[in-house]
């Protein structure tokens, strides 16, 4: 296996690096200045200078709260969390040599939402466990079992993605019991399903959570570029080539899998994006997973946030939930971008 | 507004109109007896009683409190979908009359019981798409059911969800339900004296905060949210507490048709309301069922505790009772009146 044939064209990735950069920068900057509420674009930046640098600009309050506390933290996590969706999805693409992987194949949004429901309506944990930390420690028991079933069940990838079905809906089940069992009857009833995913509750903490979990899990993601390259034609050759295939997978599923627990106990379950946004990437720039990676983040952000600015713009006054709108806008994109490889081949 | 101060006009005139033949003795005190067999429309449907109703299964409280407050309580053979617990006034009736579920009850649970009238407050529950039962499940065991005009008058509960209402609910329905309940069980005089009181203490409520501090306020009702800190349930232009605000003369902030749309607090922000109702209840199933969460949430969070109604106080706590069509409407009007008034909002 030759890895790069051809000689690095450093100012090239340069510019590339650049324009992806100016691109997110540019869809944050669009999220922080569009909203329900109408900002001008100076007090919009005047807010950001003082949440930022402390300038003392005289905003109102509650525009200063509305431009730096709740839709500038929501626009980087919806970043974060579009950007590790689509790296998940990448990962296990090509772990499990399946098109069809994306990150909630373990199990890991079912078990989220038992852990929720068992913290919120069976009062586990008491006081200490809160709704996300129940979350995290549900999404990870779902993994667990999942691993358990799948290594019983011989570890080839197709055993561990039916695993991971049967696996999440033992969990749905769980939870759905737990639900139409415990809690008493109350309006509000359309929403049955505790993690869906939505952007809303976000704040500045959960920033500070999220940022070190998405860039630690993607360097040790870039760590595996060729690794992952190799997994391409199947584990047996990975091995051939050298490849330590048990450790490699248990790395790469253990940081898929923290990264997407992560983000399902911060926002719930968002679909669509760590399915298609990989293969989006793929068409753009290839299978090398060392080029492949780092767009899937990009392309994830970007395309998480502008979703997000259309959930909360579509219909006045109310938000869709950020699933709809993933699907809405990226199923026809995804047609469109299928429709031009077939062309193109 | 404009509706209902029409109405008002309309049944206004109605009693212009009928003066005259009140004073000509033609309307006795002493309602009717009912004629059987009755038969009355329900939600597009027509139900004959051959005779009044003696095992009757009441599927949603405020249903089954219309029956205690009618002195019908030992027709009752069964209830379901509790919300809290029964208010105070009817635990007597309430405690010999077997419980068949807190929440949704099965079809058979039901029939099992043997009843002669199945009287539901949601057609989500008796009704097209009813867990418990269609409708016809029903006419097929030759069991009248009977939902409350509240939930599908003017309402569309095809979709999911809570439904959608097209028209803002009014306690008209609910004097509707007690009424037909009066002619169903052959006691209208009971079922116009609840009315009457009813009114009366609607009317009472209004009276206190009447005056041009309390007209077009903006107010909003926050029910939960799924996520304390996130986008909240707040009430829709057409509900129940859409009826307390108007009935009052307050201005919904909320303007969809959603009985209770998922809004931002961005948005909140952006509409500013003067006074904050925020629902208390009993419900666990999201972390902001609980007040003491939701209370907090506005004094702490960046942007709610700089909202005037927060800065000045001006926050309402009413019971999730008044938020559904029933008896404890009323206490929500009074209670909303209440801190109206308090809050110096009413002149």
């Amino acid at each position: 296996m030759s890895h790069a044939p051809i000689a690095p064209n450093w100012p090239a990735r340069i510019a590339i690096a650049l324009a992806a950069l100016l691109a997110l920068v540019t869809a944050i900057a669009l999220a922080v200045t569009i909203g329900e509420m109408k900002i001008p674009l100076s007090t919009a930046f005047q807010a950001l200078g003082n949440g930022v640098f402390n300038l003392g600009y005289p905003v109102s309050a509650i525009q200063q709260g509305v431009i730096f506390d709740y839709r500038l933290s929501r626009a980087l996590l919806a970043a974060l969390c579009g950007g590790t969706l689509a790296l998940s999805g990448a990962i296990l693409q090509a772990l499990l040599r399946n098109p069809l992987a994306e990150p909630y194949i373990l199990g890991i949004s079912a078990g989220a939402s038992t852990g929720a429901v068992a913290v919120m309506i069976l009062g586990f944990g008491g006081t200490v466990l809160t709704l996300s930390g129940g979350a995290f420690l549900g999404a990870i028991a779902a993994l667990a079992v999942v691993a358990l079933l799948a290594t019983g069940a011989g570890g080839s990838s197709d055993r561990v993605i039916l695993a991971g079905v049967a696996g999440s809906q033992l969990f749905n089940a769980a939870t759905a019991t737990i639900v139409t069992t415990l809690a008493n009857a109350e309006q509000a009833r359309g929403v049955m399903f505790w993690l869906l995913g939505n952007f809303g509750g976000v704040r500045w903490p959960d920033v500070w959570v999220a940022t070190p979990v998405a860039l630690i899990c993607f360097g040790i993601c870039m760590l595996h570029a060729k690794v992952l390259d190799a997994f391409a034609f199947g584990a047996d050759a990975a091995a051939s080539l050298g490849v330590a295939v048990a450790r490699v997978k248990i790395v790469l599923f253990a940081t898929t899998a923290v990264m997407t627990a992560t983000m399902v106990s911060i926002v719930g379950t968002v679909g669509f994006v760590g399915l298609v946004i990989p293969h989006a990437a793929r068409f753009l720039v290839g299978p090398a997973h060392a080029r492949l990676l780092p767009t899937c983040l990009v392309i994830g952000a970007i395309f998480m946030i502008l979703a997000d600015i259309l959930s909360r713009i579509l219909v006045p006054q109310q938000i869709l939930p950020i699933g709809v709108v993933t699907a809405l806008f990226g199923a026809p994109a995804f047609a469109l971008i299928l429709y031009r490889a077939r062309r193109a081949t | 507004m404009t509706r209902s101060a029409r109405g008002l006009r309309q049944s206004m005139c109605a009693v212009a109109l009928a003066l005259p033949f009140l004073a000509g003795g033609v309307v006795s005190a002493k309602a009717e007896a009912t004629r059987y067999p009755l038969t009355i429309e329900n939600c597009g449907h027509q139900v004959t009683f051959d005779k009044a109703p003696k095992r009757v299964v009441a599927i949603g409280q405020t249903q089954t409190e219309i029956l205690y407050a009618l002195g019908l309580g030992d027709r009752l053979v069964g209830t379901a979908v509790w919300f809290s617990p029964v208010a105070k006034r009817f635990e007597a009736a309430n405690a010999g009359v077997k419980r068949l579920a807190d929440n949704d009850p099965s079809f058979e649970a039901v029939v099992a019981q043997e009843p002669d009238l199945v009287t539901a407050m949601f057609e989500w529950h008796v009704g097209p798409n009813g867990i418990v039962g269609k409708r016809d499940q029903f006419a097929k065991l030759k069991v009248p059911a009977y939902v409350s005009p509240s939930d599908c008058v003017g309402k569309d509960n095809s979709g999911a969800g809570d439904g959608v209402r097209t028209q803002m609910f009014t306690m008209e329905l609910v004097y509707r339900n007690i009424r037909e309940f009066g002619q169903i069980f052959d006691v209208a005089d009971k079922a116009d004296t609840l009315i009457a009181e009813l009114k009366a203490r609607e009317a009472k409520a209004v009276a206190a905060v009447a005056g041009n501090g309390a007209k077009d306020i903006p107010v909003t009702v926050w029910f939960s949210s799924k996520d304390v800190k996130g986008d909240a349930f707040l009430a829709g232009k057409n509900g129940v507490p859409a009826y307390i605000l108007a009935k009052l003369g307050a201005r919904n902030i909320i303007t969809t048709n959603e009985e209770w749309p998922l809004v931002g607090w961005e948005s909140v922000a952006a509409a500013n309301p003067a006074v904050i109702v925020v629902v208390k209840m009993d419900r666990r199933r999201f972390p902001a069922d609980d007040i003491d969460l939701k209370l907090n949430f506005l004094k702490t969070d960046a942007v709610a505790s700089k909202l005037d109604a927060v800065r000045n106080n001006r926050i309402v706590v009413m019971d999730v009772g008044a938020t559904r069509a029933g008896l404890d409407t009323v206490d929500g009007i009074e209670a909303l009146a209440k801190g109206i008034e308090s809050f110096g909002l009413a002149k």
